[in-house]
């Protein structure tokens, strides 16, 4: 997935899903499909965003919940989908709130995302979309997941045997 | 040369050029990072392979050759040297001139390869003379792998008398399963992963000589069909990665199974319930067929030892005879490959280290020939490897002196004989004063316990003094299946590996007891084990775990043992190991994860990693 969304010529698409009030997209190339909340078994030592492992038909891949990992509150009465994510070879489950539609924006329509003071990397956000009223934030999966995790799976490991020793 | 020695020869040429094509790689990491103390290692190691094995199966000009090598690789490793790009192109050489010898050994076992130019370089380089080389490429480095193959596979038919209508299918099948392949680049390497299941028939001698490893799946009982020709099992070529597939996909097919006959169980017709307990019958022989396709004999690997044996204990003057039990035991196939280096340095340390000289066997009152034994049979589930010698045993306190010799112990250690005994696995440990053309060099043993840990294996010693050693090489059958034993800790279920369990049992109050310093122990037997409790181990906050938790596992797995105490056992169970995705694959005490009866995956345990405080860290 290019970075650059900006200048890109074919028209990509996307799959929005809503996060609490807020909607985000990831590119729909990367989506392999998605899937009611299934039945998943915690993992230990993990960070609280990652939920677990699941079953996907004979494969054992790890679910994390996007809206735990960015902050967002939870929608109560969403519905909750799991969305399947194949990220270079490696499938991953990011639970949402909801999947809303898919979209093609034209390359002009795509914001490079302002730049803000603040002190949560957003390096994972790779445009700003606005369809009718409403803010679309762009994601980079494996940026927002992938390298994130394994370091905060390490800190946490480091604070989780300080606690159980 | 008789047939089983022909045997021997072709096997160490298609392993050495494996190892030959491994050390290229390391030279060639070596000249971008030459601190690299890892590569230097590995370096050394495959060429210190190289020089046992060629030694072992009489190819002594590799001997030879590769004995210099090593030892100018030894000065290399401990810095004596330092590593240029002068000494890369001289290891690249020597590389490619070894290469030159196995290729002409494959065409005509007799063949000879003159290197004395290099080996006076090399003598020069250990020596400490840097020559001004001149390096003519030349006609050494032609024989790189890919092309080699070929015209191996040509060369082969070339020089026979036409092929029978059998060899011409055979062929066929090698040039098909070729094709296959996604990747020209890989076909050498992916010829090599075939397995290899010798055939008894006639047209043994035929595939032998094929520079591949052949595999051969044998048609149980075919037919006799038509033609006299045809007696023998026919055989087809398959690439293990179709096989893993196959295995895979049967394992998908077990589970489902299983899922489909618990829900038959509440509710469901008669006939349904009967006709999936026909297909459990099936899915059970599928699985069994798809497991034993990777499953080899011992016999080959045995053999070798044969060998191995006689010239260790020709070349120290001594002598050993070997006997060997059990080598009809099958293994599998990935399991076997990575056995048989670990096997060759203890069969050539028993010789060395274990087994006395004869004027002091006699002295001791033993026979002058001294015996090693190689012993493979099945236990619980596991297959067991012993080397035993009937040698001077090992000298725990020897040990210790040498280790604080060597600065490995601090001087005022204290060890248990056992914890003494397990010295011999330290990395650069070699009790013997001189270096040795066989061992001596500290290469081995833990390399032996390194490898034989990568297979999810361990090796226990047992030694008297003055009586021998033996080492017991565990191993799982397969790595793809496990025992394992489904425990509950709270909501959640976990596997543990069957064979880590040693026994399970329920305490009665007085049998826990705790103390503010050590924790809890469990007093089993006259035994004080370590006592944990899983819900804690895993982190969670338990209030009232003492009610809770009502089953200790006693795990002698590692050399300390310990019990682990679980709320309940659920059942023992044959478990698909599954891998888990990368990011979570660093969390060292979860082994793999498996899909239990109802479809969700649980966690399968490595209680080893889990009761230390690091082990539950990132490697």
């Amino acid at each position: 997935m290019g970075a650059n969304m900006t200048t890109m010529n074919a028209r990509e698409r996307f799959l929005s899903f809503s996060l609490g009030a807020e909607e985000y997209a990831v590119p729909l190339l990367a989506v392999r499909e998605v899937i009611a909340m299934p039945e998943y078994t915690p993992v230990p030592y993990t960070p609280p965003y990652f939920l677990g492992i699941m079953n996907l038909r004979g494969q054992v891949i790890s679910v994390m919940d996007m809206r735990q990992k960015l902050g967002v509150k939870a929608d109560k009465n969403a519905e909750t989908t799991v969305i399947i994510c194949d990220l270079g070879g490696v499938s991953i489950g990011v639970v949402v709130d909801s999947v809303n539609t898919v979209l093609s924006p034209g390359p002009d329509e795509i914001a490079p995302k302002p730049e803000i003071q603040s002190s949560k990397a957003t390096d994972f956000i790779t445009g700003v979309y606005r369809k009718e009223k409403k803010l679309i934030l762009f994601l980079d999966i494996a940026k927002s997941l992938n390298l994130e995790d394994q370091n905060a799976i390490k800190r946490n490991q480091q604070t989780g045997n300080k606690s159980a020793a | 040369m008789d047939d089983f020695e022909r045997e021997l020869k072709v096997g160490f040429l298609e392993e050495a050029s494996q190892l030959l094509s491994d050390a290229e790689q390391c030279f060639l990491v070596l000249e971008s990072s030459p601190g690299d103390a890892s590569t230097l290692d590995r370096i050394f190691r495959i060429a210190h392979n190289l020089k046992g094995s060629s030694k072992a199966v009489g190819f002594d000009d590799i001997g030879v050759f590769t004995h210099l090598w090593e030892s100018f690789l030894l000065k290399l490793k401990n810095g004596e040297t330092s590593v240029n790009s002068e000494v890369i192109n001289l290891l690249l050489l020597c590389n490619d001139h070894v290469r030159v010898m196995v290729e002409a050994l494959k065409q005509d076992l007799e063949a000879r390869v003159d290197s004395t130019e290099l080996l006076s370089r090399l003598n020069a380089m250990i020596s400490g003379e840097s020559i001004a080389m001149s390096f003519s490429p030349g006609p050494v480095s032609e024989a790189t792998s890919a092309s080699a193959f070929e015209e191996e596979v040509h060369g082969v038919f070339e020089g026979e008398p036409p092929p029978s209508k059998e060899e011409l299918e055979l062929l066929k099948l090698v040039n098909d399963s070729l094709d296959d392949l996604p990747n020209p680049a890989l076909e050498v390497t992916k010829e090599e992963e075939n397995l290899v299941i010798p055939d008894p028939g006639p047209i043994d001698a035929e595939v032998r000589s094929l520079p591949a490893p052949v595999f051969e799946l044998k048609r149980a009982e075919s037919p006799k069909a038509s033609g006299s020709a045809s007696t023998q099992d026919e055989s087809i070529r398959v690439s293990l990665s179709r096989l893993e597939k196959l295995i895979n996909s049967v394992g998908e097919l077990v589970i489902l199974q299983t899922v489909l006959r618990e829900q038959s169980m509440s509710g469901g017709s008669h006939l349904l319930r009967k006709t999936i307990h026909q297909m459990g019958k099936v899915t059970k022989e599928v699985q069994d067929i798809s497991m034993s396709l990777r499953m080899v004999p011992l016999r080959q690997t045995f053999q070798k030892m044969q060998r191995i044996v006689r010239d260790t204990s020709n070349m120290l003057d001594k002598r050993v005879s070997l006997s060997t039990q059990g080598d009809d035991t099958e293994l599998d196939k990935t399991v076997l490959e990575n056995i048989s280096d670990p096997l060759v340095h203890l069969i050539r340390n028993a010789c060395d280290h274990g087994i006395e000289r004869p004027e002091d066997r006699i002295r001791a009152g033993k026979s002058e020939t001294g015996n090693v034994m190689l012993n493979a049979y099945h236990q619980s589930g596991k297959l067991v490897i012993e080397v035993k010698d009937d040698g001077g045993g090992i000298d725990g306190d020897r040990l210790i002196k040498k280790a604080i010799e060597k600065g490995i112990l601090k001087p005022d250690s204290k060890l248990s004989p056992q914890e003494a005994i397990h010295l011999i696995f330290h990395p650069g440990f070699s009790t013997k004063a001189q270096v040795t053309e066989v061992s001596g060099r500290g290469v081995g043993m833990d390399v032996v316990k390194t490898n034989i840990e990568a297979l999810q294996g361990e090796v226990l010693v047992e030694t008297e003094l003055g009586k021998g050693t033996t080492f017991k090489v565990i191993l799982p059958l397969t790595l793809a299946i496990i025992d394992g034993m489904v425990v509950k800790n709270g909501k959640f279920r976990f596997v543990v590996p069957l064979s880590h369990v040693h026994e399970t049992l329920r305490p009665t109050g007085s049998d826990i007891q705790s103390s503010t310093g050590m924790g809890e122990m469990l007093l089993l037997r006259g035994e004080n084990l370590p006592l944990f409790r899983l819900s804690r181990l895993l982190g969670q906050k338990r209030s009232e775990e003492q009610t809770k938790e009502q089953i200790a596992m006693v795990i002698r797995y590692s050399s300390q043992p310990f019990a682990v105490m679980v709320d309940d056992i659920l059942g023992q169970q044959q478990v698909v190991i599954k891998e888990v995705g990368p990011e979570i694959r660093a969390l060292r005490w979860m082994s793999g994860s498996a899909i239990l009866g109802d479809g969700k995956p649980a966690i399968i345990l490595e209680m080893n990693e889990l009761v230390k405080p690091e082990g539950r860290g990132v490697a």
